[in-house]
């Protein structure tokens, strides 16, 4: 039996529904209404928050959600150091160095809803290449030559191909992580070891 | 491009206005005596510092030059800055000899960072230090005061408390190259096991250690964990790192409020000793976070800090407000209630209408002309103040 009810930060979209389908085979009761557009459902064993992907680790950092199922590569841009336990596998993507089919030349520009990740990169390969900061369809700036080239996240690849666009570095593999709150893991220990426990193993089954 | 705030202050400092200053204040003067009556005496220290390339907080330190072109700093921090009084006040402890000295401060310190929702670039720490001595005994006495700071402001305290040491060991035991350790101990604090098991693939590693490595991120809990920990990493290194925490632990009567995690494993070349925070109930950031550091900038020191601005975030709303109980227009019966304790503000006119008047819309509970008069319904204290101006001694 689950200890206090715990509030879950989760994102919009697909990644909430298989958030919601991994908690379930880890044994949380969560009914959400489909019909419901509130964005805080009582919804069984938990409390759901509905929010943006990168809204998520501040909700659960200042402990307003005592966890929340997010990307590693909004974790790594945001520098988070929440616990984040549970690889939950699904939503795989990497991130990636991305150029037009046929540029070599230097970086100058390079355009990224990651500017710290793209940053870091650029640094460790010794390009002194400057980031800009785009807020989405980031391929975009690579199409139209508002940059040189761009980092942003690779799924199956056709986005590119489509565009006549090559991956030439990958620099980080993401997936959902489960995150949790500091001080929520040792005050409400009841109710999320015994989560983090039911999730790997729902992961575990889930691969093998 | 800069913004600039318009509240008429820079970005990421704050007006603390009355009713929020007293709180404060209150606050403050609750932990102040309870290390006091621990005798931990206060010190204060200069905002000014010397630029210190090596100071732990340098690169967040607000940074400016005096007239000879010598680089100061901002305080950043207290403990390098109350190791440097030890350094200079203190010279036998700071050469490494055992004089236990216990100290505490509080004060304003300044980050130049990007204020946002948890952070801010001007703030109040407060804290204790117990330098000049390590053992067992003095790191369970600051791990109870550190629990006892947050049961002397009302609130219900968890203290965890970890012990880097034994992720150290480890790493050691790993014989994984030392320029790898910053990355995995990061990884083994944050629990992630995916990113652990990332960076261990590449690694040769006996198959035990490599379990070991994983139970860490589970090694957190009551203290009956230490148990599992032995089981996991049965070496003769890390059962010393276990021991010790062991000895702390068995200085407490009463552990029930104890917590511990294994894998606390930040600023591992910082901290040589315990780590630990304090966290309350229904409060998701740690009040409180500090630990034994012995050799980082004195051969042996402990201690823990506040932030006073989270650690106001985490109390009740306050119906406590700063205003005076009394606006008089008798110097002599001001004088009579000041004395029982009251606070008595002048009135800054002779009229009696303009009195009441004033006094009422600051909502003051009473007023004093040639009787004392109650300006709102159930005013407050009223039996006490009726005493004190019927009393003779006057």
């Amino acid at each position: 039996m689950m200890g206090e009810k715990l509030t879950l930060a989760l994102p919009k979209g697909r990644v909430m529904e298989k958030g919601l389908a991994i908690f379930q085979r880890a044994g949380l009761k969560i009914v959400v209404a489909d019909s419901s557009r509130a964005l805080r459902h009582d919804a069984g064993d938990v409390i759901l928050i509905e929010m943006r992907n990168r809204d998520i680790p501040t909700y659960v950092e200042l402990g307003v959600a005592d966890a929340g199922v997010v990307g590693k590569d909004v974790l790594s841009e945001m520098e988070s150091r929440l616990f984040a336990p549970v690889d939950l596998g699904f939503a795989a993507c990497r991130l990636s160095l991305i150029r037009k089919r046929g540029d070599i030349g230097d970086l100058y520009r390079v355009a990224s809803k990651y500017p710290n990740l793209a940053a870091e990169y650029l640094s460790r390969i010794g390009s002194n290449a400057e980031v800009i900061k785009l807020a989405g369809n980031v391929e975009l700036a690579c199409i139209t030559g508002l940059a040189d080239a761009v980092v942003d996240i690779v799924e199956t690849g056709s986005t590119l191909q489509d565009n006549d666009l090559v991956e030439i570095d990958v620099i980080l593999r993401s997936s959902a992580r489960f995150v949790v709150n500091r001080a929520a893991l040792k005050l409400k220990a009841d109710s999320l070891r015994p989560l983090i426990a039911n999730l790997k193993m729902a992961v575990e089954d889930q691969c093998g | 491009m800069s913004r600039v705030s318009t509240h008429g202050v820079p970005e990421g400092t704050r007006y603390e206005l009355a009713d929020s200053a007293r709180r404060r204040g209150n606050v403050l003067a609750r932990l102040h005596r309870l290390y006091e009556l621990w005798g931990y005496a206060r010190v204060e220290l200069p905002v000014l510092e010397h630029y210190d390339p090596a100071h732990p907080r340098e690169p967040q330190s607000f940074k400016f030059s005096d007239r000879d072109n010598r680089v100061l700093a901002l305080r950043s921090d207290f403990t390098p800055a109350l190791a440097g009084l030890v350094r200079h006040s203190h010279s036998r402890i700071a050469a490494g000899s055992k004089e236990p000295l216990r100290l505490q401060y509080a004060g304003r310190v300044w980050h130049a960072i990007d204020p946002d929702l948890a952070r801010t670039r001007e703030f109040t720490q407060i804290g204790i230090e117990l330098v000049g001595i390590s053992n067992a005994r003095a790191d369970a006495e600051l791990i109870h005061l550190a629990r006892e700071s947050v049961r002397v402001v009302d609130l219900v305290p968890r203290v965890e408390i970890g012990n880097p040491g034994f992720v150290r060991a480890l790493l050691r035991l790993s014989e994984i190259p030392e320029k790898r350790h910053g990355r995995l101990a990061d990884a083994i604090d944050r629990k992630d096991a995916s990113d652990i098991e990332n960076q261990l693939v590449e690694q040769q590693l006996a198959p035990d250690l490599r379990a070991a490595f994983h139970k860490v991120t589970e090694l957190y809990g009551r203290p009956q964990v230490l148990e599992e920990a032995r089981r996991a990493a049965p070496w003769e290194e890390t059962m010393r790192e276990l021991d010790r925490l062991e000895e702390t632990l068995a200085e407490f009567e009463d552990d029930s409020e104890l917590l511990l995690d294994l894998g606390m494993a930040r600023r591992l070349s910082y901290y040589t000793g315990v780590t630990f925070r304090a966290y309350t109930f229904d409060f998701g950031q740690p009040l409180l976070g500090g630990g034994r550091y012995d050799g980082a900038l004195l051969p042996y020191a402990a201690g823990f800090s506040f932030g006073l601005e989270r650690l106001m975030l985490a109390l009740p709303e306050s119906k406590e407000l700063s205003r005076p109980l009394v606006v008089s227009l008798d110097d002599a019966v001001s004088r009579r209630l000041r004395t029982a304790g009251f606070v008595v503000q002048r009135a800054l006119t002779s009229d009696v209408d303009a009195a009441r008047r004033d006094a009422s819309n600051r909502g003051i509970p009473y007023l004093f002309s040639d009787t004392l008069e109650s300006l709102i319904s159930d005013p407050p204290d009223k039996d006490l103040l009726e005493r004190a101006l019927n009393s003779d001694d006057g």
